[in-house]
């Protein structure tokens, strides 16, 4: 029998379940698909916008104040911004054990990124191989030369030189034959990456490119500088051109996304906790206020799965955790939650797509107390033992307000904590 | 005559958000170029197969290895693989099927006929020189491990042998044992049955016949429906009085309980039945053990053992039943692989000019074996195709959960893969 079954295998999920099984707990994850750090950048976005506002936000800690102010039903209005600035120490500290470092500015304000199309992206913390990438102000910094591979899909260096340019940033684009990274015709990320952790490829590769390089530049490459062995990879290639090297992320999916999550994937597997993928829950049972079991579609007959708590990190409307239609009807997943939605009457969606203050619905999700339990309308806890955590969570539109990963970290362990906490009690 | 439907894969396609986590976790995509990946030949080359005609666009999809990771990867639910069955069934109606891979569907037939003298069919098959020559004339790989008739005779002889010592008892289970079991490790369902009969229950063993996994591997959607039809007959009667139909073979009980009648479209009453009825046999004990019926009195087996997770383990949506069950086994410290597929993939990794790339892509299995130490005697793994493919590729012992288990109650020998006296 289990402590707690965590459900969902993002980044709110796996942070959960570490809190959870550092802290002695007997852990499960149940996961439908892989998770969202397949989609990502691979940096950790705090808050990079206010909602309904266009300016970014250059110190995201300082700014969650005023943002808790202002919503206080928002998730990080819940964990407080010292809990915040804990949790990304402590992410932080664990990405320096799996060996895949995150780094941040030391004021704790935002870096500006290149996004894969050429644009500043905010980001708080962003792994080691985008560090030398930060575009620190128009004009400023060591200008850039972006190479690509020919004939490669998912990142257009000469588009990405160009935007910076138009806004400011120094930047060229160079292209290279993708047969110095692999014999084949045709590859997606995830076969370049796995192909650059051989030594003898990177030193191809950094032989065509370090001719390119002017004296001064810094040098941006798609995020495929290895997989499993991308620290000596990255390393590897500075040192043999001779210049500072960065990633530039990629169309997903994401490899700097795909190598956190297996480092994850390993550290839970060595704290004994077990991931199951491709599990849907069908069904629950709850008794007296308390969910007792759940059952996921299988092959055959439902399967049970049974545990003291449940910690729900399934995500929002993209994530899946919020399955809605056309007809106008939004549903948690899983347990049937509450939602909190746009209020009756009020429009889902704005006539415009691109509309900067975003769309009502994205922020709908469940509302949960101080606690991290799912509340009804009367604000109530739904049931004793679960914990919601991630992008579930109402009052948030993380794409929008670029907050998505520190809200995971931050709610994951905070909620995780919350059920460490009641479970020891109920055991004692 | 069975013709390939599209049932079940339309509404699919629109589903598919070109996001490429398929190919980027497909380990053949990852091995060559031959295969671009799942997203290619599934969901983008399905909007241009039409019923009738003549040509399927892409005859790549005949690389896909049908180990379905790409279906566990997509975030849209899409069943990549089966319309990568589909597709490949498509080509064998239009131009019928060849000789090596009709023969690679019929393993019951051949370990029947392997099986009338074994000592002499191991010689003539497995030897170099007609080794050799399958591969030139046939097109089998000359180093793909293809299993040895059992020379201790079938696991229906043994059966047959010791029919007054098996238990009599109220609780009865029914066995499906595979032809794998039958013909080639009878061990398995000694210790299967040994089990059984340890917890009390009487063991059936109806007539059955080969699940036609192979067949719908090989494109020959009529003649596994023939043989899914015949099983479906045969089990009936018992999922109809209630008893429970219980595989060693993790692909046979898939293939009979989903994938026979996802690919076939058939939904009738009695499949429905017999999908109910039917278990793994791990996932069966496991549910034994939640109604606190499972006896655990096992010795303490001290080992550490790489458990590999097959691919249609994986496909059953179940957990990891097997390593529920070993992990109440004092002393085993059951160890879950997360390598993609072990590459052998059904009757893929048999054929000549696909050995190389299953060999490539079970890299990653033979690695994380190696990885947990030199120590390391056995390997477990739920499948067949797998152990055979595991033991080819590391040299290590490879043997089924319930051979561990059976050996944890003293009553089977792992090292000789025989039943204690």
């Amino acid at each position: 029998m289990y402590d707690l079954i965590v459900i969902g295998a993002g980044l709110a999920g796996l942070m959960a379940a570490h809190t959870a099984a550092q802290a002695g707990l007997k852990v499960k994850i149940i996961a439908k698909g892989l998770g969202a750090l397949h989609w990502g950048a691979g940096t950790v976005d705090v808050l990079g916008y206010y909602p309904d506002e266009q300016t970014p936000i250059e110190r995201p800690l300082e700014a969650v104040l005023r943002l808790a102010e202002a919503e206080p039903g928002h998730p990080y209005a819940l964990v407080g911004a010292d809990r915040l600035a804990e949790a990304l120490q402590a992410f932080r500290a664990l990405t320096v054990e799996l060996g895949l470092p995150y780094v941040g500015a030391g004021d704790g304000g935002n870096l500006w990124l290149p996004s894969p199309a050429g644009t500043p992206r905010p980001a708080c913390l962003a792994p080691q191989a985008q560090w030398a990438g930060r575009l620190e102000g128009p004009g400023q910094g060591a200008p850039m030369l972006i190479v690509g591979l020919q004939g490669m899909r998912d990142l257009y260096p000469q588009m990405v030189a160009a935007n910076l340019a138009k806004l400011g940033y120094p930047a060229r684009a160079a292209s290279l034959p993708l047969e110095l990274v692999t014999p084949r015709r045709d590859s997606n990320t995830a076969q370049l990456a796995a192909a650059l952790d051989a030594p003898a490829v990177r030193s191809r590769l950094a032989a065509a490119l370090k001719p390119l390089v002017h004296a001064g530049e810094r040098v941006g490459l798609p995020a495929i500088v290895g997989m499993k062995d991308h620290p000596a990879a990255l390393a590897q290639l500075q040192a043999e051109i001779g210049a500072p090297v960065f990633e530039v992320p990629t169309l997903p999916p994401s490899v700097p996304g795909m190598r956190m999550y297996a480092a994850l994937r390993h550290r839970l597997q060595r704290l004994g906790v077990r991931l199951e993928i491709n599990l849907e829950i069908i069904a629950f049972h709850a008794e007296g206020g308390r969910v007792v079991s759940i059952e996921t579609e299988t092959s055959a007959r439902p399967l049970r799965h049974e545990a003291r708590g449940y910690l729900l990190a399934t995500g929002g409307v993209l994530g899946g955790g919020i399955a809605s239609d056309y007809l106008g009807n939004a549903r948690e997943t899983a347990f049937g939650l509450p939602l909190a939605l746009p209020a009756e009457g009020e429009p889902w969606f704005r006539p415009r797509f691109f509309d900067p203050a975003g769309h009502p619905f994205f922020r709908a999700g469940v509302a949960v107390d101080r606690l991290f339990r799912p509340v009804d309308v009367a604000g109530a806890p739904v049931y004793e033992n679960v914990w919601a955590a991630g992008g579930l969570l109402a009052h948030a539109d993380p794409i929008r307000e670029r907050s998505l990963e520190g809200i995971a970290i931050a709610t994951g362990m905070a909620a995780a904590r919350q059920a460490v906490g009641a479970l020891r009690v109920a055991a004692q | 005559m069975h013709t390939v439907s599209w049932h079940s894969v339309g509404e699919m396609l629109d589903a598919c958000i070109k996001c490429n986590i398929c190919s980027s976790y497909c380990p053949v995509a990852a091995a060559t170029d031959k295969f671009p990946g799942p997203k290619y030949v599934g969901p983008q080359a399905q909007r241009f197969r039409e019923r009738g005609q003549a040509h399927s666009p892409d005859h790549s999809v005949d690389y896909c290895s049908a180990c379905r990771v790409c279906n566990e990867a997509c975030p849209s639910g899409i069943k990549i693989a089966e319309i990568n069955a589909r597709a490949k069934a498509q080509i064998v109606e239009d131009r019928g099927i060849p000789l090596r891979n009709w023969l690679l569907g019929r393993n019951e037939l051949l370990g029947k006929a392997g099986s009338l003298a074994p000592h002499l069919a191991n010689l003539a098959m497995h030897n170099p020189v007609s080794r050799l020559a399958a591969e030139k004339v046939m097109g089998i790989a000359r180093e793909a491990p293809i299993p040895r008739w059992s020379t201790h005779g079938t696991f229906g002889a043994w059966m047959k042998r010791t029919h007054a010592e098996r238990l009599r008892a109220e609780r009865k289970v029914v066995y499906f044992h595979g032809c794998s079991t039958m013909y080639y490790e009878p061990e398995v369902g000694q210790a299967a049955v040994a089990v059984f009969e340890h917890n009390g229950y009487e063991v059936i063993v109806p007539p059955q016949n080969c699940c036609g996994l192979p067949m719908l591997n090989n494109g020959e959607f009529p003649a596994a429906e023939k043989l899914y039809r015949s099983n479906v007959a045969k089990l009936l009667p018992y999922a109809e009085q209630g008893y429970a139909i219980v595989g060693t073979s993790i692909s046979c009980v898939l293939t009979l309980r989903e994938e026979a009648a996802e690919l076939l479209d058939i939904e009738d009453e009695a499949s429905r039945k017999l999908r109910l009825a039917m278990w793994d046999m791990c996932e069966w004990l496991r549910d034994l053990h939640q109604r606190g019926e499972l006896r655990t009195d096992f010795r303490p087996l001290e080992m550490v053992l790489p458990y590999h997770v097959s691919c249609q383990s994986r496909a059953h949506r179940m957990g990891r039943p097997a390593l529920d069950v070993m992990a109440l086994v004092p002393g085993l410290d059951a160890r879950e692989s997360d390598a993609r597929c072990c590459g052998l993939a059904g009757t893929y990794g048999f054929k000549a000019e696909k050995y190389e790339i299953a060999m490539q892509v079970g890299r990653e299995a033979f690695q994380f074996i190696e990885d947990q130490g030199p120590d390391v005697r056995y390997v477990a793994a739920d499948s067949e195709i797998c152990r055979w493919q595991l033991e080819h590729g590391t040299g290590k012992k490879a043997r089924h959960p319930v051979e561990v288990l059976a050996a944890a109650y003293g009553l089977y020998d792992l090292e000789a893969r025989r039943l204690e006296a």
